[in-house]
């Protein structure tokens, strides 16, 4: 059996922050491994401040690891890959000078495509996300689901192989969460990219990945990593699964300790800085 | 990399440079009618701090300065509740407070004169009448700006009016007070400054324009200086107030 | 128009009206020396006069044109210097505490110098205008350049922007509205400045031609100019808030 290259590979990376030997170092990520087939979805959970979303920005090549390698498609990551991947944020990072259908068309301008492409391209992409009688908004004229739909679909007008995506839905209420999640996945079963995305919801995890990565407190390493057996497009009957139920059980029993760790951390912290609880919790994401 | 210098001794190394290019201009270039060297300035200082006269211009104008400053922020206090507390006054007070703020006050400082002599009066009047405005407009702002959910709370817990002004809206203000209060002398240094130096009988106002019509660079450079060095300690003073007293503040 | 909004708009017509009427009796009954206070009607006269014989466009003109370029000086200046000084985060640190400190010191003390070396011509003016108006330019480019959400950077360069796109395209339209808050700033502050040293020590201008009116005793002709410097101020006022929204129209 040949073994195709790996769409995402990560080997022992730690990204630590501070010198050796300074006690105000922090470890956010340590030792971490993992290795991504092309067209997997694979969910990274874990409590505050374990490193996930800095694992996402090292394979997306905006940061550097202080040791360890990331390759994408076999080649080692040494910046930004616009062309192969791309990024949703948890915030939204829509340029609010622009409308939607220029924000789309300004990142295919940074990415290098032609001018000629953009139009067609950008209404594509938004009415494949539904937002083609918005072309023409400006991102404070919509609603946080619709910044985040927009958001997305200027990530995908960018056709890259892979999709990195922070937290793409922390920031909207669970029903809205639901019906973008359902629509996520009928989306990505068509196109088949590669997909790395960073959650705090157990459910939305088992839900939507092939492999959720489970993290452990600070510093972060890959606990376990869990497999969801279940084809795409992810189907209603799913959701109300004993399956799920008792995936996202284990998820719990998993995350449970490291969550309550977390915090214990949090606390400490705060007391011996004299910070505000809120600032250190905010620090650590 | 190579280890930079802190920000504030770059920052005072820069000054340093500054000071020393200005000395060696002012030696090798300067016209000693217009320009004088800090070195002599630095001399002069000393020497107008035996004079009386000088000593007493500057303990006047300093006098004038906090008078102008108390009176402003008294009234622009009063007035400032009375304007933002009550709906009504405020929609109908306050574009006409804002119209007032933005005429430019600097042309009427003749008719200021004219009314309230060439003394100290005039002086702490124009100061006053800079100075409120700021005042005013920050307290009726902060009374203005207390997010509902506070109110609401407050009801539920049985505050009556009287307690919700002294408990809730009253600390919310004083933030915005305090921001105003640094605006405020900001604005009365500007009055009270540009009416000195438009007519002054005993004021620094007179000492500038006689170190001026003399050409006595060093002289009026000291002077300056003393005066610059005296208000930015009194905007330290209201800066450090206003961060003091805004802690709890988002 | 709802009752409350009515009763606010009779309230402030109501305080206009009363101040008129009150300088009208005082003014009729004789209690105030018509040289300090003189009637309406005089005032009215010598503004209308002054409109149609348009004896202030001397003075006009030298005090624009005082505003112009040290407007321009200082915008230059400011926009160029916190632009350099955005780029570097030690610079940041190392200058826009300077800066600030320096916006402490009232600046008006510094006239008497200008006046000392450049006399009591338009110059001094200028320097003064264009020194009051550099502090709030160069502070507000810096930080409006410095503190462009990091998000905004972040999507970017994950897609692959170069620096040059980068700035153009994220940083300067991110920047734009606190850039265009410290223009306009510098502009109000630079006018002010030069109304008030015009009154100080100046031959020409329209604050200057205030204070010689008033020396004359020509009280009624001096609330006339007041008058129009309020509606110049006005227009000024509107110009600016017009080319505001207008930019920003246009950029969006």
């Amino acid at each position: 059996m040949t073994e195709t290259t790996p769409a995402i590979r990560v080997e022992g990376v730690t990204q630590a922050y501070g010198a050796e030997g300074d006690p105000r170092r922090v470890v956010a990520l340590q030792n971490a491994s993992l290795s991504i087939a092309p067209g997997e979805l694979v969910a990274l959970i874990g409590p505050s401040g374990c490193g996930k979303s800095t694992l996402l920005h090292l394979m997306g090549g905006l940061a550097a690891p202080t040791t360890g390698q990331v390759w994408i498609d076999g080649e080692p990551v040494r910046g930004p890959s616009p062309q192969k991947v791309a990024f949703v944020f948890q915030e939204s990072a829509l340029f609010p000078w622009r409308t939607v259908l220029e924000n789309l068309k300004l990142g295919m301008d940074f990415q290098g495509v032609p001018k000629a492409q953009r139009d067609r391209r950008a209404r594509e992409s938004l009415h494949a996300v539904g937002l083609s009688d918005f072309t023409d908004h400006y991102p404070n004229q919509l609603s946080g689901g619709m910044k985040q739909r927009a958001q997305l679909a200027r990530a995908l007008v960018l056709k890259t192989d892979i999709l990195l995506m922070d937290e793409p839905f922390a920031a909207l209420d669970e029903q809205t969460r639901m019906v973008l999640g359902e629509d996520l996945s009928v989306l990505l079963a068509r196109t088949g990219k590669t997909i790395v995305f960073v959650t705090h919801s157990l459910v939305e995890a088992v839900f939507l990945a092939d492999r959720v990565a489970v993290f452990t407190a600070r510093p972060g390493q890959i606990k376990n990593i869990i497999s969801v057996d279940e084809a795409h497009p992810r189907s209603r009957s799913f959701m109300t699964s004993d399956k799920l139920g008792r995936l996202r059980n284990e998820l719990y029993e998993l995350l449970h300790d490291e969550i309550r760790k977390t915090m214990g951390l949090s606390k400490s912290e705060a007391a011996a800085s004299g910070k505000p609880l809120a600032a250190v919790q905010e620090g650590e994401k | 990399m190579k280890r930079k210098l802190h920000p504030a001794t770059a920052r005072l190394g820069i000054i340093a440079i500054a000071l020393f290019v200005w000395e060696v201009a002012a030696r090798r270039f300067g016209d000693p009618l217009f320009m004088s060297p800090p070195s002599r300035v630095l001399v002069a200082i000393f020497q107008l701090a035996h004079e009386k006269e000088i000593l007493a211009a500057v303990a006047l104008t300093c006098w004038e300065l906090l008078v102008a400053f108390a009176l402003s922020v008294i009234m622009g206090l009063v007035l400032g509740l009375i304007v933002g507390l009550n709906r009504f006054t405020r929609g109908s007070m306050y574009p006409v407070i804002l119209l007032l703020y933005a005429t430019p006050q600097a042309m009427i400082l003749p008719l200021f004169v004219l009314t309230f002599g060439i003394g100290t009066a005039s002086k702490i009047a124009f100061g006053v009448s800079h100075g409120i405005f700021p005042v005013m407009l920050t307290v009726a702002a902060g009374v203005q700006n207390i997010p509902p959910i506070l109110l609401t709370s407050a009801r539920s817990m049985g505050a009556n009016r009287r307690q919700i002004l002294a408990s809730v809206i009253f600390p919310h203000m004083i933030p915005s007070f305090f921001t105003g209060l640094r605006l405020g002398m900001t604005a009365v240094l500007f009055g009270v400054l540009l009416a000195e130096l438009y007519v002054s009988q005993s004021g620094i106002g007179h000492f500038t324009t006689e170190f001026t019509q003399t050409f006595q660079p060093q002289n009026l450079f000291a002077l300056v200086a003393v005066l610059a060095a005296i208000a930015v300690t009194l905007n330290e003073l209201c800066r450090w107030a206003e961060s003091r007293f805004s802690r709890w503040h988002a | 128009m709802n009752s409350s909004r009515l009763a606010q708009r009779l309230v402030q017509l109501g305080f206009l009206g009363a101040v008129v009427l009150a300088w009208y009796l005082t003014t009729m009954q004789g209690h105030i020396n018509p040289l300090l206070l003189p009637p309406l009607g005089s005032v009215y006269r010598e503004f209308v006069s002054l409109l149609e014989t348009g004896q202030f466009w001397p003075d006009l003109r030298t005090t624009l044109y005082e505003l112009a370029i040290a407007f321009l000086l200082a915008a230059g200046a400011g926009t160029l210097i916190g632009y350099t000084v955005s780029r570097s985060g030690y610079a940041i640190k190392v200058f826009d505490p300077l800066f600030a400190g320096l916006y402490a010191i009232p600046t008006i003390l510094l006239f008497p110098l200008y006046v000392l070396f450049f006399g009591i011509g338009p110059a001094s003016k200028i320097a003064m205008g264009a020194t009051i108006a550099f502090f709030p330019v160069v502070l507000h480019t810096t930080s409006g350049l410095s503190y462009v959400k990091e998000a905004y950077v972040t999507a970017a360069r994950s897609m692959g922007a170069s620096p040059r796109q980068m700035f153009w395209n994220v940083m300067l339209p991110a920047a734009f509205p606190v850039l265009l808050t410290g223009l306009r700033m510098g502009l109000i502050l630079a006018f002010l400045s030069i109304l008030g040293t015009e009154t100080i020590a100046s031959f020409s201008g329209l604050g200057h031609q205030i204070v010689e009116l008033g020396e004359n005793m020509d009280t009624a002709k001096m609330f006339a100019y007041i008058v129009f410097v309020i509606c110049i101020a006005f227009l000024l006022n509107a110009a600016v808030s017009f080319a505001e929204a207008r930019g920003q129209r246009d950029l969006a």
